[in-house]
C-alpha cells in the first residue's frame, strides 16, 4: 500500500508506482486542502509526480531518499513558489 | 504484385540480413574492414533497388546510412556502439518496411516521418564524430539550457563546472506509462546529475479534468558525466530526448547529438521464398532427362508388342522398364527432398541480433555464439524451430544469466556464455541452447509446481531431480517471479515443447544448479515423408503407417476365438484381440467369408492387436497431408495422400479407431 490517508494527510510510502497515481489524484481532488507526506517515499513514479506537479498540494515531512530530496522535491517547491508569485527561493 | 516488386522483396530481405550480420560483426571487431565493406555494399545495393520504386522515405534513410558507412570507411577507425545502434535501427526499420510492402504493396503511412527521423539520427552520428567539427546550434535552440542554469540553485557553480556538461531535454510521449516507462526512474539513473527542472509540456489542466495516465511532463537536466554515458541511459527513448554536450565558457561551440534508436522486435517470421542451390536443380533436370529416356523405352516396347513380341519377353521387358522407372522415381523423390533441405543458418543468423536486443533491454552481458549452422534439415523443421528457439534464448538471457557481479564472485567469466548449436545425429538433427548461467534449482521447481497446482505435493516429492526440472515444460508453468514482456508471459516452455512435438521432435532439459542449463531439441530431418502400407477393403485402398505394423500374416479362420462379444486369436503364444477393419470403419463386409484371414499385427498403445483386412497391397513412401478443412475433426484418420493415379488415399489412425 503506497497511498494512505490518515486524517487530512496523504502518506506516500515506499516505491510509488504508476497505479498509485489515480488513488492519489482522487484523494487530492476530493479535498484540495489535504497535505501530502513524503517522508517514507522511496521513489515517485512520473505519473505520481505529475499529480503533485499539477495539483500543487502542500508537502510535509523530510524525505529520506537522496535523489528525491536533492532533485525532485525542490522542483515541486520552485513551481509552487512561481505559481504563488513569490520570489525564487 | 508485379514481378519486379517481388524480386525486390526477396533481394531486400537478403541484403537486410547481410547488412545486419555485417554490423554485428563490426561491433564484435571494430577494426575489421571486411564487414564494413560488405555492409556498405549491401546498403548501397539496397538503396539502389529502393530507387526503382516509389519508396522515398526508405531511400532517404538508407542514403543517410550509406553516407555514414562511407564516412566510416574513409576513416578506418572503427565505429562506436551508438553508431552501430543507429545503423541497426535503420536496417531494422527497413526490414519492417519491406515486410509491410510484402503484405500491402506499399509503405505504412507514418513512413515519411520515420524516414526523416532515421536520416536525422544517422546524420547526427557524423556530427557527433570527433573528427568532424561540431556544428554550432542557433542560440534560440539553446535558450532552454540557459533557463535551466539560471533557475538552478547554484548557477555560478554550474558555469564554473570543471568538465563539460551534458544537457538533457526529455519529453516523454503522452502514452509512455502504458509502455511501462517511468521517466523519473530514468532520470534517477542519469549519472552525476547537477541540475533538474520539471515542467508540464502543456499547461496543467484543472484538477478535476486531469488524466493521471497521460504523461504531460518535460524533464530538463544537466549532468557532469560523459556524453556517451548519458546517451546510454536514454537509449530506449531516442525519439523523446535531446541530448547536447555543452561547454559554458564564452565562445564555446556546442556539439549536438541525439541518441540512437534501438531496433524493436523485427523478429517475426514472414513467408519466405525458397532459394535453392543451382546444383540441386541441375540434378533434378538430369533425372527428368532420364525419365524421358525411360518413357521412350516404354513406347519402343509397345511397338515391339504390337509387332508380335511373345508374352514372356514382353513381360520381361516391361519389368525391366518398371525397375528403371522405380529407381528414377526414388531418385527424384530424394532430389525433391534435397531441394527442401535448408541450412540452420537461415534462421540462426537472425538470433545474434535478437539476443543482443534482449540482453540490452534486460541489461545482461551475454557472450552468444552459434555452432553447426551449416547443418541441414527440411524447410518445415528449420522454419518451425524459429519461434521455439527464440523463446528458449529469451529464457536463457532473462532467467539463466546472472548479474555480472555474482558471476565474478562465483568464479565465472563476467559475460554469460550462451551457445546455440546444431548437429546431425543419425537421421535426426539435434539443436541445443546451452548457457553457463545460474541453472535450475530442482527445489525451486518443486515449490513452484506445488504452489501453482501443476502437481500434487506427494507426487512432486516422489520425482527425481531430473523429472522435477522437466516440469518447466508442464502447461502453465513459468518460474519468472515477475512477468516481463520478454519472458514468462505464461506461454512458457510448454509452448516450446508442443511446437517441437508438432514437428515430430522431443524437447528435454538438463541443468546443474550454479553451472548452467541446456535445452535440447531432437527433430527428424524431414517431416514430410511417411512410410505406409496400403491395405484393401473391398475395392478400396487405405493406408496404415508402417511404423506401427509389426507383421502381416495369413491365419486360418478356424483359429479365431470368441471371447464374449469380441474376437481374439492366439498368435505366437499371445492372445491378441482381433478387429475387422470394415467393422471399425462402419462399412459392410465386402469379401466373401474366407477360410484364410489376412491379418495385420500392429501396435495400438502398449498392446498388439490383429486387424483383419481383405488384402495387402504395397508399401510406399508418401507425402502425407495433414487433415485440414472439413477433414480436420475426422476421427481415426491421420491424413491423406495423393496416389499416382490422382486418387486420394486415406491414411488411418488405427489405434484411435479402436479407441
Amino acid at each position: 500500500m503506497s497511498v494512505r490517508l490518515d486524517g487530512t494527510v496523504v502518506h506516500l510510502e515506499g516505491p510509488c508506482r504508476v497505479e498509485d497515481a489515480e488513488p492519489l489524484l482522487a484523494l487530492l481532488q476530493a479535498d484540495g486542502k489535504r497535505v501530502v507526506d513524503l517522508s517514507a517515499a522511496e521513489h515517485l513514479h512520473a505519473a505520481v509526480l505529475q499529480v503533485l506537479l499539477a495539483l500543487q498540494p502542500a508537502l510535509q515531512g523530510a524525505v529520506e531518499d537522496a535523489f528525491l530530496r536533492t532533485w525532485i522535491i525542490p522542483t515541486l517547491q520552485v513551481n509552487s513558489a512561481e505559481d504563488a508569485g513569490l520570489p525564487d527561493g | 504484385m508485379d514481378d519486379l516488386l517481388q524480386h525486390f522483396i526477396i533481394e531486400a530481405q537478403e541484403l537486410i540480413q547481410q547488412a545486419t550480420d555485417d554490423l554485428l560483426a563490426m561491433e564484435r571487431d571494430p577494426q575489421a574492414t571486411k564487414p564494413l565493406d560488405s555492409a556498405f555494399r549491401a546498403v548501397h545495393t539496397l538503396k539502389g533497388s529502393v530507387g526503382l520504386f516509389d519508396f522515398a522515405p526508405m531511400g532517404i534513410a538508407l542514403h543517410a546510412a550509406e553516407d555514414l558507412l562511407g564516412a566510416l570507411k574513409g576513416r578506418r577507425s572503427g565505429a562506436a556502439s551508438q553508431v552501430i545502434d543507429s545503423l541497426l535501427a535503420c536496417i531494422g526499420q527497413t526490414e519492417r518496411w519491406v515486410a509491410a510492402i510484402a503484405q500491402t504493396g506499399q509503405l505504412p503511412r507514418d513512413a515519411a516521418e520515420e524516414g526523416y527521423r532515421l536520416a536525422r539520427l544517422l546524420r547526427a552520428q557524423f556530427d557527433n564524430d570527433p573528427t568532424h567539427a561540431p556544428e554550432a546550434t542557433s542560440p534560440a535552440e539553446l535558450g532552454w539550457i540557459e533557463d535551466l542554469i539560471r533557475q538552478s540553485p547554484d548557477p555560478a557553480g554550474l558555469r564554473a563546472h570543471p568538465s563539460p556538461l551534458v544537457a538533457i531535454r526529455y519529453t516523454p510521449r503522452a502514452d509512455c506509462f502504458f509502455a511501462g516507462d517511468d521517466p523519473i526512474a530514468l532520470l534517477r539513473s542519469v549519472p552525476d546529475l547537477v541540475a533538474v527542472r520539471l515542467s508540464g509540456r502543456e499547461p496543467w489542466t484543472p484538477a478535476a479534468e486531469m488524466d493521471p495516465f497521460a504523461c504531460n511532463m518535460r524533464i530538463e537536466a544537466l549532468s557532469g558525466a560523459e556524453l556517451d554515458q548519458v546517451k546510454t541511459t536514454f537509449r530506449f527513448v531516442p525519439d523523446q530526448v535531446i541530448i547536447q554536450a555543452i561547454t559554458l565558457a564564452p565562445g564555446s561551440q556546442i556539439a549536438m547529438a541525439e541518441d540512437a534508436a534501438v531496433p524493436g522486435g523485427g523478429t517475426a517470421t514472414s513467408t519466405r521464398t525458397l532459394r535453392v542451390d543451382a546444383a540441386r536443380i541441375d540434378r533434378l533436370a538430369d533425372l527428368v532427362g532420364e525419365m524421358v529416356i525411360a518413357k521412350n523405352a516404354l513406347a519402343h516396347l509397345a511397338k515391339q508388342i504390337g509387332d508380335g513380341l511373345d508374352r514372356k519377353h514382353a513381360a520381361q521387358n516391361l519389368l525391366a522398364s518398371h525397375a528403371a522407372i522405380e529407381r528414377l522415381v526414388a531418385d527424384l523423390h530424394g532430389a525433391v527432398m534435397d531441394v527442401r533441405m535448408m541450412p540452420m543458418r537461415d534462421i540462426f543468423r537472425r538470433f545474434p541480433r535478437a539476443v543482443r536486443d534482449i540482453a540490452g533491454r534486460l541489461g545482461k552481458a551475454i557472450d552468444f555464439s552459434v555452432e553447426g549452422d551449416e547443418v541441414e534439415a527440411d524447410k518445415a523443421v528449420v522454419e518451425g524451430l524459429f519461434d521455439p528457439l527464440l523463446h528458449i534464448l529469451r529464457n536463457a538471457v532473462g532467467h539463466g544469466a546472472e548479474p555480472e557481479q555474482s558471476r565474478l564472485e562465483a568464479g565465472k567469466p563476467a559475460k554469460t556464455r550462451i551457445v546455440l548449436r546444431a548437429r546431425r545425429e543419425g537421421d535426426r538433427v539435434v539443436v541445443e541452447v546451452e548457457d553457463d548461467g545460474r541453472g535450475i534449482e530442482p527445489a525451486a521447481i518443486r515449490r513452484a509446481a506445488r504452489d501453482r497446482g501443476i502437481a500434487q505435493a506427494v507426487e512432486v516429492e516422489r520425482l527425481s531431480d531430473a523429472e522435477a526440472v522437466d516440469l518447466i515444460f508442464a502447461p502453465g508453468f513459468s518460474t519468472a517471479s515477475e512477468v516481463t514482456d520478454l519472458s514468462g508471459r505464461g506461454i512458457g516452455m510448454d509452448a516450446v515443447r508442443s511446437a517441437v512435438e508438432r514437428l515430430g521432435g522431443q524437447a528435454s532439459v538438463r541443468s546443474r544448479p550454479g553451472q548452467g542449463t541446456t535445452i535440447r531439441l531432437s527433430l527428424p530431418l524431414t517431416v514430410v515423408v511417411t512410410r505406409i502400407m496400403t491395405v484393401q477393403l473391398g475395392a478400396e485402398l487405405y493406408g496404415i503407417p508402417l511404423e506401427s505394423i509389426v507383421e502381416t500374416a495369413f491365419v486360418p479362420a478356424s483359429r479365431v476365438l470368441l471371447v464374449r462379444e469380441a474376437e481374439a486369436i492366439v498368435w505366437r503364444g499371445r492372445t491378441l484381440p482381433l478387429v475387422r477393419l470394415a467393422a471399425l470403419l462402419g462399412l459392410p463386409a465386402f469379401a466373401e467369408p474366407s477360410q484364410r484371414l489376412k491379418m495385420v499385427v500392429m501396435e495400438a498403445g502398449d498392446e498388439l492387436v490383429g486387424v483383419v483386412v481383405d488384402g495387402f497391397a504395397q508399401r510406399m513412401d508418401v507425402l502425407m497431408r495433414p487433415k485440414t478443412g472439413i477433414l480436420a475433426h475426422m476421427h481415426g484418420m491421420m491424413g491423406t495422400t495423393l496416389l499416382g493415379d490422382g486418387s486420394v488415399l486415406v491414411i488411418l489412425d488405427v489405434p484411435e479407431l479402436i479407441g
